[in-house]
């Protein structure tokens, strides 16, 4: 309570008895509970009325929210938006600003607005568009690739199938180079096993050819620009008889083919580009191989042998006295010919010169007999075949040795060729070649002139032996079958007469033998068996003596024969070298004599007659040279000798059958 | 004659190789079709894909081919003398028949 200016008001509470507070029907009186001292106080505390303040309070409230309520400004509201609107616009610069700052932003989900479905449709068109231009674009990659392919399978193919074929005979050796498709193929020519390591670096050069290919696949190897040398033998001054060059069979320049068969695919332009391959490789082969055969054939120079007798010597070039008349030279040589002129030479050199020369010396007989220089018989083309075979069979016969360990038992050729070296075999080889066309030539003048004589050349398959057999033929008796024969040798065969003499001459190394077979053996007569039965007359002569010796040989075979002749026929003949003897009836003598002469021009053999009448005893034949007859007869032929035989029986006394 | 072995293992090795270019010819035709604007004809795609499995399977069962060597340069080189050996036997039968026609002519 407060003391205040106004009227102070006054509440008389009631007498704090206890106030009936309820009663009810039963007429009990309800008193309201005790309260506690707080409760009392609190319910005092209550009593108060503060009221009055309150309302003192809300009324200055009051006045002041109605003086302001009546200050305000009719913008506030857009102030207030302005000022919101304002927030969001400084989130927004925020935002951009961490944006352009990079900063990583979050951004609270944003929900994306549902598309329409004409968007999702439109998506969907595109996208397939897209992937069915993808899918045509691959189409035409993949058609394009199997395009590329299958020309580049052609290519290959044509390049590897003409590879195949040339490795069938030639090696190749192949070489990686960086990146794909740079490798590249050679061919190897050389056979290392054969050669000696001496003589690589030499050959080595040569040894790799490249292979190309151009764009349609085509093989082509390169022709090497160091021209093939090939081994040439040529007598000095032989010019004209000239070497034949069987080298290089180059058709043409590559070139030329090569250009125009763009268009067409043939398998003729595979054929003819292995085959051109092919030759170029062969030639190369054969290079080496002559080259190789060279430098061996200068190194043997070096020892000295006999036989080997070096008149010159370059780097390609060596010269070699045979003998005292012949010069051989052997060169490398460049196949310098074109082709054109190479392979008109090959036509004119049919041997034609040689040909001629052997005609007229066997069907000229009334000539002189050719004494032509031998050396130009001798055909230089076999020369080099030979030396070329010799060399190659003695550096397989190494290279065998190598590899096996095992001595061979060699054929006397090559044992002939092993003691003295090849070099000189082969230069004694060409001595004796030259050496056997003399001999040939004297024996083929003997037997021009000799009508029934008939030569034959021998094989003796040793290059420094020749071998000819002279066969007399003579003419077969008319009573050949009336032979009487020893019945107790009817097991054996019957004695046939004799039908060819045989004479055999035998070169060997510029040493002429003789073999003639001459008058029935003793042993023969006994055996009645006409193979061995004949004595082999044996002599060794000289050239110059040869057509004599021949002769003489003929001539005592003519004689053995007709000897045989009259004693089957039961006259009394006696022989002597070249005469055979009848006696006669009235004890005369008759002789026919042979008489040889190699140098007469008619005919070698001719014949006589002479007449020796029987002496009283005391005096000589000689002293009566008018008794002595001698009658020139001719240059007989065998049946006229057989005839003239025949005539004689009459005359003979017949002796005693033998 | 080239001998059998190696010929056909060239053949074969060709003949696989056009196969793999028909193959890729055919995924090209798949590719096509697929990207046909018309719509795709499944049973070609189908067709084209068991063509494209076939080859496949063809190309596996082939197998390399090995190139061989077999040459013999001694052996060559002997031939090439016995050629020469020949060629020059010829030319002496030619000059010989030359010789027998010239004397016969004159007879």
């Amino acid at each position: 309570m407060a003391a205040m200016d106004e009227d102070v008001r006054l509440d008389l509470d009631k007498l704090p008895i206890k106030r009936l507070e309820a009663i009810d029907e039963a007429g009990n009186e309800h008193y309201p509970p005790d309260t506690s001292s707080e409760e009392q106080r609190l319910a005092a505390i209550r009593r108060i009325d503060f009221s009055w303040v309150i309302e003192r309070d809300a009324k200055k409230a009051k006045k002041a929210a109605e003086e302001t309520a009546q200050q305000a400004w009719p913008w506030q509201g857009l102030m207030e938006s302005l000022q919101q609107a304002q927030q969001e616009l400084t989130v927004v610069l925020d935002l951009i600003s961490t944006v352009e700052a990079n900063d990583a932003v979050t951004v609270a989900t944003a929900s994306k607005p549902k598309s329409t479905p004409n968007e999702v449709l439109v998506d969907m068109a595109v996208s397939a568009a897209t992937k069915l231009q993808q899918l045509r674009h691959l189409g035409r990659y993949f058609k394009q690739s199997a395009k590329t392919m299958e020309q580049q399978f052609q290519k290959e193919a044509r390049f590897y199938g003409s590879l195949i074929r040339l490795q069938q005979n030639w090696k190749v050796k192949r070489q990686r180079g960086t990146g794909p498709g740079s490798e590249t193929f050679m061919f190897d020519v050389i056979d290392t096993s054969q050669l000696d390591t001496a003589a690589m670096p030499r050959f080595s050069s040569m040894a790799l050819i490249p292979i190309d290919q151009d764009s349609l696949g085509t093989l082509s190897v390169q022709v090497p620009q160091k021209s093939c040398r090939f081994l040439s033998l040529q007598f000095r001054g032989d010019g004209a008889n000239g070497v034949e060059n069987y080298a290089c069979k180059l058709n043409g320049v590559s070139s030329t083919s090569s250009a125009e068969e763009i268009d067409t695919l043939e398998d003729d332009d595979v054929n003819k580009s292995v085959k051109h391959a092919h030759s170029i490789l062969r030639n190369i082969h054969k290079s080496i191989f002559e080259e190789q055969v060279f430098d061996m054939v200068i190194r043997e120079t070096f020892v000295q042998s006999e036989g080997i007798n070096v008149t010159g010597m370059r780097d390609d070039f060596l010269q070699l006295a045979i003998g005292q008349e012949s010069l051989l030279c052997l060169s490398l040589t460049d196949s310098g010919h074109d082709s054109e002129s190479e392979m008109a030479g090959h036509e004119e050199h049919a041997n034609s010169e040689d040909a001629a020369n052997l005609v007229l010396a066997t069907t000229n007989g009334k000539q002189e007999p050719l004494k032509r220089d031998a050396s130009g018989f001798l055909n230089p083309k076999s020369l080099e075949i030979c030396l070329l075979h010799m060399f190659h069979e003695n550096i397989l016969k190494k290279v065998r040795e190598k590899y096996r360990n095992i001595v061979r038992y060699p054929s006397p050729a090559q044992a002939a060729a092993d003691d003295c070296g090849l070099l000189s075999h082969f230069c004694m080889t060409v001595a004796h070649r030259i050496f056997s066309n003399k001999v040939h030539l004297e024996l083929e003048s003997v037997v021009s002139r000799v009508p029934y004589l008939h030569l034959r050349s021998l094989p003796t398959w040793h290059s420094r032996t020749s071998s000819w057999s002279l066969c007399l033929r003579v003419p077969q008796p008319i009573l050949a079958s009336d032979r009487p024969t020893n019945p107790s040798d009817k097991d054996e065969p019957k004695y046939k007469s004799r039908s060819q003499f045989n004479t055999k001459i035998i070169l060997k190394d510029g040493q002429i033998s003789l073999l003639g077979e001459g008058s029935p053996s003793i042993a023969g007569s006994l055996t009645r068996k006409p193979s061995d039965g004949y004595l082999i007359n044996s002599y060794n002569c000289d050239l110059e003596d040869l057509p004599t010796m021949l002769l003489q040989q003929v001539a005592s075979q003519v004689i053995n024969w007709l000897h045989e002749e009259a004693v089957v026929l039961g006259m009394n003949v006696t022989r002597d070298f070249l005469c055979l003897y009848f006696d006669l009836d009235q004890g005369e003598t008759l002789g026919l004599v042979a008489h040889v002469d190699p140098d007469d021009a008619y005919g070698c053999i001719s014949w006589y007659l002479t007449i020796d009448h029987p002496v009283e005893d005391g005096k000589m034949s000689t002293d009566n040279p008018e008794f002595e007859k001698r009658r020139f007869l001719g240059y007989l032929s065998l049946e006229v000798l057989y005839s003239t035989l025949m005539d004689l029986i009459n005359l003979c006394s017949t002796g005693v059958h033998r | 004659m080239v001998p059998q072995g190696q010929s056909s293992s060239l053949q074969r090795l060709h003949h696989v190789e056009k196969r793999i270019v028909l193959l890729v010819e055919l995924a090209g035709a798949v590719m096509e079709e697929l990207g046909n604007s018309q719509g795709t004809l499944t049973d070609a795609v189908g067709g084209l894909c068991r063509e494209f499995m076939l080859s496949v399977k063809e190309i596996k069962s082939a197998y390399g081919y090995r190139p061989f060597e077999k040459c013999d340069y001694s052996a060559r080189t002997a031939n090439e003398i016995c050629c020469k050996k020949l060629e020059y036997v010829n030319e002496k039968m030619d000059a010989m028949q030359l010789s027998i026609e010239q004397s016969t002519n004159e007879v």
